[in-house]
């Protein structure tokens, strides 16, 4: 591999960054290569010593994501994040995989809940229209009563999502931190 | 030694060679696989990243021979992070150093 096979894989491999931030990446190797030359290395030497352009690529990429849902916490940014921090290979999926799909389960159905909960007066209203002779008092007030329920359980479910979303993103940035960062002994 | 080893130590190293002068990316890396036997490419995606979280600043300085460089400049905040990371890899190798020493010694 030459100088602008390597550059060009990286740039490739980085196709989701920002360009700007691309270019920057593109013109720091870029100035690698120019030193290393004139220290009468050759392109090859260069690039084996550099190693792969994708793994280069993946670190960039997780350490993107990453901060991007610390701005930005969007479901789409945090799957991006998932698979930037697996891809990097010191993620544990089976772990990480069931203990998340189950409480997004349990989220989901908070919402399902809170939701069918808010509009029960409506099924109420439907169900006197189809079946004029069954109206009753009690199934009225009850609905009503539901849907207080239903508001104050869509409230909660809110806050129970906005923190389940803040723990998860500390837990991957502690996946990349054990290996990336300081060496913690406590 | 394990990969993911080095890569925690490699932090301590670049904020290392920075705090005494300003140092450009090519003269960090040569300088950390001299001594250290490493993917040279790994080093800067750690400088992008200890740049964002600014324990760096950079800035352009021509050069007389080939293209300007970028110069990384150590900022007080990592500065201090240096601090704690030789503190904590001096615990480290300390405890590591004692179980090799006892380890060793009385079999």
């Amino acid at each position: 591999m030459n100088k602008n096979e390597f550059l060009n894989k990286l740039d490739k491999s980085l196709n989701r960054l920002p360009y700007e931030e691309r270019k920057d990446i593109i013109q720091d190797f870029q100035e690698h290569f120019e030193i290393g030359k004139t220290e009468n290395k050759s392109e090859k030497e260069i690039v084996s010593a550099l190693g792969s352009p994708n793994q280069i690529a993946k670190e960039i990429l997780a350490n993107y994501y990453l901060e991007k849902i610390e701005t930005t916490s969007s479901t789409k940014n945090i799957f991006s994040a998932i698979w930037a921090v697996i891809g990097l290979g010191f993620f544990n999926l089976v772990i990480v995989a069931g203990p998340l799909i189950a409480i997004a389960a349990i989220i989901l159905s908070g919402w399902v809940a809170g939701g069918a909960f808010t509009i029960s007066p409506l099924l109420f209203l439907i169900n006197i229209i189809i079946f004029p002779g069954q109206f009753n008092y009690l199934d009225l007030f009850s609905s009503i009563a539901l849907t207080g329920i239903g508001l104050l359980l869509i409230i909660g479910m809110y806050y129970v999502t906005y923190w389940s979303q803040k723990g998860f993103i500390q837990y991957l940035k502690f996946n990349v931190r054990m290996v990336k960062g300081g060496l913690k002994h406590d | 030694m394990n990969i993911q080893f080095k890569k925690g130590a490699l932090e301590l190293c670049v904020l290392a060679l920075l705090d005494k002068q300003d140092r450009y990316g090519y003269e960090l890396v040569q300088k950390i696989s001299d001594q250290i036997a490493i993917s040279e490419g790994s080093v800067y995606p750690l400088l992008r990243r200890l740049k964002k979280e600014q324990y760096f600043t950079t800035y352009l300085q021509e050069s007389t021979e080939g293209p300007s460089r970028k110069y990384y400049q150590l900022t007080n905040k990592g500065r201090e992070h240096l601090h704690e990371l030789m503190e904590e890899w001096q615990h480290f190798t300390n405890g590591v150093n004692q179980i090799i020493k006892e380890g060793v010694k009385h079999e």
